[in-house]
């Protein structure tokens, strides 16, 4: 697997895997419990670059190729997969559009403070009418003098309750239907706007998904990222990238599952052996072996394109409808193969199993991603 | 030797690249070594020097092509510089022709001030090879260092031995062997990786680079040489004691009793 790694990947690797062994693998199932966010290793990882991870080093990033990111998020995700999200929706779909489409002065203004963690961003696109159908939102962004007036209920906000700058989509014409939306960073404490409270999650606890509303809040026209009327464009191109980043996400949180299978497996023994010696067992690890290692390899295509500046959007939706359907089934794989205890919070293959299932719906289900798959297939 | 050695503030931290799993003939990739766990307090002592005082320091390692990525991971460490001393002839180095190649090599990278080493590795466990080099650069060494604190023109040190704690005052340029417990090696992070391997300095030097024979290394420089290598065959065994509690706590207690531990 690691056969198309460069050094500089491995060490990727390796470095961000001892990081979790020591700071997140032994607060993760504790973090999940109390859905706490752990600030003390964030403030820590901000300061190691994982929230910079491919900002140019000139903005205060680590200035990493796609395939570092995926490593990165990937391992994180195996430690802690309320962590990885964290991580990859703030270097994906927050980071990036200010990145990709933002001005100078933006740029300057918001990057380096992000890139270190000392801001967390957040991408607001998620209403309650508006979810898998993004063109039917209902939030305004109406000009007025040298602002904009915006008003909006943006709901399962990933790091909304930590999240300093929100990148917010919003009709600024509310009579041009798709042409009419736009995204506009608010950030947080800006009057009128507002936190709600957490969502009480089935997995990914660490993380602090909120809804984030604005009641005729103020913010200047000069943060609009890009041109009026490029919401869903900035928002779809942040997607390609960000779906990779939970396309890696599954694939830790299944490699994750899938060595606590192998370990439980030798150590628990029945009719006399362990039960890794039953047949039935050994295929399930196989199986869940080989599809682990194919959803990988499918990242790692998806974030090779990219760094090949070659399209990578129709491999980063197979590789996200791929890896999140075998997260969950390898993570149902591995609480059978604990029996009664994988349904017990003695063993972390249930947190697994509670976490990999979101993995289908967020950043596009899998069926919206079934949709945009067949019409790169047949055409529109 | 000592006259070479001006106040440069160069500190130079020696590191091996380890052997993860002894797997007999199969080919080593890189995923077959990684940096000895006790060369990174040495490594972070000297990180923390260069904090203090400036200067620069740069890693020295000896090992094949295919270990060098342990430099770049020093080097991401915050190491300005890598050195990897590479050539077939130095295979089969024994810890005397190690160190006479570090040695060699340290020459080349005059002016220092300071070589750092980790007290021992994990993979042969010797602790041979940092007070072997010092004493063929005839330079002053103190082993198993816990504390370092820079003096005008020199360091003074702290050991532990048992329960005494030993002060050093020794001139520069000096060698110390650093404690493994004695400090947190800090976390690689990711701000590093790119100028670790994209431009940092990283040097591959052969025998030939060294000016150095090949019968001062390898096999014909070794003094000694591993004869044979086997795996341990482990005798414990395990007794499930059996009957009710009272019958185990007594079985238990008498076999205690009989083999002398109470």
């Amino acid at each position: 697997m690691d056969t198309f790694l460069t050094e500089k990947n491995r060490a990727v690797r390796r470095a961000v895997r001892s990081f979790c062994d020591d700071e997140i693998r032994p607060i993760a199932g504790e973090i999940d419990r109390e859905a706490s966010f752990p600030w003390q290793v964030v403030e820590k990882m901000g300061k190691l670059g994982y929230f910079g991870i491919q900002v140019p080093r000139e903005l205060g990033g680590a200035g990493l190729d796609s395939m570092s990111y995926v490593i990165v998020i990937e391992e994180l995700s195996s430690a802690c997969a309320g962590l990885g999200l964290c991580v990859t929706v703030h270097n994906s779909v927050a980071v990036f559009p200010i990145l990709g489409f933002g001005n100078d002065e933006q740029k300057q203004k918001w990057i380096p403070p992000l890139a270190r963690g000392e801001k967390i961003g957040a991408f607001c696109l998620t209403e309650p009418n508006a979810g898998s159908d993004a063109a039917g939102l209902e939030a305004t962004a109406i000009r007025q003098g040298d602002h904009y007036t915006i008003n909006a209920n943006k709901v399962f906000v990933t790091n909304g309750g930590v999240a300093d700058i929100c990148l917010i989509f919003a009709r600024t014409d509310p009579e041009a239907g798709t042409k009419g939306i736009s995204v506009v960073v608010a950030e947080r404490g800006t009057p009128g706007f507002v936190v709600g409270d957490l969502e009480d999650l089935c997995g990914m606890r660490a993380n602090p998904v909120t809804s984030i509303r604005l009641y005729d809040c103020a913010v200047p026209l000069k943060n609009l990222i890009g041109e009026e009327g490029m919401g869903l464009k900035i928002g779809l191109a942040a997607l390609d990238i960000g779906r990779t980043g939970i396309a890696a996400q599954a694939v830790g949180i299944a490699q994750a599952a899938l060595e606590e299978a192998v370990k439980y497996s030798r150590q628990r023994r029945q009719f006399g052996v362990p039960i890794a010696k039953h047949q039935a067992i050994a295929m399930m690890i196989a199986d869940m072996a080989t599809q682990v290692d194919a959803a990988r390899l499918m990242v790692y295509r998806s974030a090779t394109l990219r760094d090949q500046g070659r399209p990578f959007s129709q491999a980063s939706a197979m590789a996200k409808l791929f890896a999140s359907e075998t997260s969950t089934k390898v993570t149902d794989m591995a609480v059978q193969v604990h029996g009664g205890y994988g349904y017990s919070r003695l063993y972390p293959v249930e947190r697994y199993y509670r976490d990999a299932r979101v993995t289908r719906i967020y950043e596009g289900t899998s069926e919206i991603h079934r949709m945009v798959i067949s019409k790169g297939i047949l055409g529109a | 030797m000592k006259n070479k050695a001006m106040e440069s503030n160069k500190t130079i931290v020696c590191i091996k690249p380890v052997v993860l799993s002894a797997s007999g003939a199969k080919a080593r990739s890189a995923d077959s070594y990684g940096l000895n766990p006790f060369d990174r307090p040495a490594l972070e002592v000297a990180l923390q020097l260069k904090q203090k005082r400036g200067g620069t320091v740069t890693v020295l390692a000896m090992g094949p092509k295919p270990s060098a990525f342990v430099l770049n991971e020093a080097m991401a460490m915050g190491a300005d510089a890598g050195v990897l001393l590479c050539d077939p002839a130095l295979a089969g180095s024994d810890t005397l022709a190690t160190s006479t190649a570090l040695g060699t090599a340290i020459q080349h990278l005059s002016p220092f001030d300071l070589i750092l080493f980790g007290t021992r590795s994990s993979d042969s466990d010797t602790g041979h090879v940092g007070p072997q080099t010092a004493v063929l650069l005839d330079l002053p060494l103190v082993t198993g260092v816990c504390a370092v604190e820079t003096l005008e023109n020199g360091l003074r040190v702290e050991r532990r031995i048992d329960d005494f704690r030993e002060t050093y005052e020794l001139p520069f340029p000096a060698v110390l062997t650093i404690q493994p417990g004695s400090v947190r090696p800090r976390d690689i992070g990711l701000l590093e990786m790119a100028p670790a391997f994209e431009e940092k300095e990283l040097i591959k030097w052969s025998l030939k680079d060294l000016g150095l024979s090949p019968g001062r290394v390898g096999e014909p420089g070794s003094a000694t040489a591993v004869i044979s290598l086997s795996k341990v065959q482990r005798t414990k065994t395990c007794d499930f004691l059996s009957g009710s509690k009272e019958e185990q706590v007594e079985e238990l207690l008498s076999r205690l009793l009989s083999s002398g531990l109470l």
